[in-house]
């Protein structure tokens, strides 16, 4: 850690011109919705100062955070970006293993006390102690907190990190919440997405690095730049769906024709996340354009609204095949019913009363 | 029948034309939100720019629902402020224990059979007016918000978002915020069976025209005993 290098000097360890790092200044800058007339800050600080060491934390999770953000795309440098990361703290990347490694995640904190950045993957189990999640040791929660401490800001990376995701599905045995309630003293920024999209990271880090900000957030604390929209408004079968051409069956001419999945319980229209725009692994692709239905996994409550293949959500407490059309038809019903019941016993009553009803007057 | 010994003059032009323009939104509202739910007919063949079959559905509901709020709007400023006594708020205090007392039982019991009389109110009765509360005002209040959130999506920062964005953490997701959208028009078909059948039956019982009162706006009062 005696020299500290800035993201330019990365950039030219690894044989990069300074085509390729103008190109990564560029990029990032429009990803994050930034004015053009910024790009020369942002070049600035990716030229002078020192890069923004990050420590980068493993939960109660599956990996395929890490997986996506080695996959990082634009441009396509993703060790340069996996540079501006890994090589501080990540337990998973790290060449260093053991009390070696915990050894370096504790130097970073004392040497960067206020200036590191902390990436968590993973939520915290908090059940019997937070025994479901061990690191080195000590509880994921511990850990955490101790790392927290003496981080610049938080970014919760991924739908278990910002929104629980399948650990805390119902009934959520481990007591998974997730990093937003165990750090609550800190600038936090959630990236929720199962996984989440790599240039996301890309751009907060270089925001925080340029601004010593966080990307402006929304009310889920997502930054704006990649979550403003959903997937639905920028979803190039958009089209399909106001013309009323919907896919019904996976294997139909619809399909085929690449018509809008709706009908097939695509969460697009409630699903916040820049898969329609960037894309994935190098633009190939994302889930709507390979056929399938958006499952919201950038979604809070991602699991737990289900089920997949349908529009109408599943009415948990009242098993499984009830649904809101369900319960409303049975209400309606009932109601029907009561009503029909209610006259006859009128009519009976007042038959019975004959013509001798007495009323009262009140006032209304 | 018996003879008509009194008309009274209940609700008024404000009142009548709330009363209809809200039934007609709400039909449409109804059964356009099902259809977008769950669209069921064949797209026209061709290109897809050349159909508005789903935007159609969508701009009528989303039409429908803006007059349903300017009317409830409307309605809200007639109960506050258009001195009506038999449309006014006034009367209408849930909290208060004394609301519950006698009135209300004596309503309740007679729905219930307990009691041989009806009692009779030129108004609202109270349980009606607990009835239309729960359901038509907080109903519409219910639906107008997470209708409102769900139109700001298409615009964030807009002014729907500004104003009403902040209901979709409350509800935890923007999924969870559509259904009960969805579920909660459910309120409205289950409403109007209630209300159609207390209005007929009052008809009958009370005979009152209580019916052919949300269109003339008169209400009768009539001989005890037939003629």
């Amino acid at each position: 850690m005696a020299s500290k290098p800035t993201y330019a000097e990365i950039f030219r360890q690894r044989g990069l011109s300074r085509r390729d790092f103008l190109k990564f200044c560029s990029l990032t800058t429009a990803a994050l919705g930034l004015a053009p007339s910024l790009l020369p800050k942002v070049m600035h600080a990716m030229e002078t100062r020192p890069r923004t060491p990050v420590i980068w934390l493993h939960g109660l999770e599956c990996t395929c955070c890490t997986e996506s953000f080695i996959r990082s795309s634009h441009p396509i440098m993703a060790d340069i970006i996996f540079n501006m990361i890994s090589l501080d703290y990540d337990d998973t990347l790290s060449a260093a293993a053991g009390h070696q490694l915990e050894a370096v995640r504790h130097q970073i904190m004392e040497e960067y006390k206020g200036q590191y950045i902390l990436a968590c993957e993973g939520n915290v189990p908090t059940k019997d102690g937070g025994v479901y999640c061990l690191v080195g040791g000590d509880t994921y929660q511990n850990v955490l907190q101790e790392t927290a401490a003496g981080a610049a800001a938080v970014i919760a990376w991924g739908a278990c990190a910002s929104f629980g995701c399948v650990q805390n599905a119902d009934p959520n045995p481990t007591g998974a919440v997730p990093v937003s309630e165990i750090i609550t003293d800190k600038p936090l920024v959630n990236v929720p997405g199962c996984p989440p999209i790599a240039e996301v990271m890309t751009g907060i880090i270089t925001h925080f690095h340029t601004f010593g900000t966080l990307p402006e957030l929304d009310r889920m604390k997502r930054p704006k730049a990649f979550y403003g929209t959903r997937i639905h408004d920028k979803c190039y079968r958009r089209a399909f769906y106001d013309a009323g051409m919907f896919v019904t069956d996976f294997d139909d001419e619809s399909a085929r024709k690449g018509w809008c999945l709706y009908k097939m319980g695509c969460k697009g229209p409630t699903t916040y996340n820049s898969c329609s725009n960037i894309e994935w692994n190098n633009g190939v692709s994302f889930p709507i354009g390979s056929g399938h239905p958006c499952f919201g996994c950038a979604a809070p409550g991602f699991w737990d609204d289900g089920p997949f293949y349908s529009r109408l959500a599943d009415v948990s407490f009242l098993g499984t095949d009830m649904n809101a059309d369900k319960i409303g038809a049975v209400a309606v019903g009932a109601a029907a019913a009561g009503a029909a019941g209610h006259a006859a016993v009128t009519a009976v009553k007042k038959r019975k009363a004959g013509n001798g009803q007495q009323s009262e007057q009140k006032e209304g | 029948m018996g003879r008509i010994i009194e008309e009274i003059y209940v609700w008024r032009l404000p009142v009548r034309l709330y009363h209809w323009i809200n039934a007609i939104c709400i039909a449409v509202l109804l059964v356009t939100g099902f259809y977008i739910a769950s669209p069921v007919l064949l797209p026209p063949r061709g290109e897809a720019v050349a159909s508005s079959a789903m935007s159609w559905w969508r701009y009528v509901h989303f039409a429908a629902g803006f007059i349903f709020i300017a009317n409830f709007l409307y309605r809200l400023y007639w109960a506050l402020f258009g001195g009506d006594r038999y449309a006014r708020f006034g009367g209408f205090r849930p909290w208060s224990p004394k609301w519950w007392g006698t009135p209300f039982r004596e309503q309740m019991a007679s729905y219930m059979f307990l009691r041989r009389d009806e009692p009779h109110y030129t108004g609202h009765n109270p349980v009606a007016a607990l009835t239309h509360f729960i359901f038509i005002f907080c109903g519409s209040v219910l639906m107008i918000g997470t209708g409102m959130a769900m139109y700001g999506e298409n615009n964030p920062g807009g002014f729907a978002d500004t104003l009403f964005g902040w209901l979709i953490p409350l509800f935890g997701s923007s999924y969870n915020l559509h259904m009960v959208h969805h579920a909660a028009a459910w309120i409205f078909p289950f409403y109007v069976v209630l209300h159609l059948y207390a209005v007929f039956r009052h008809d009958i019982v009370d005979r009152t025209s209580v019916t052919s009162s949300i269109i003339t706006g008169y209400k009768h009062k009539v001989e005890e005993d037939p003629s």
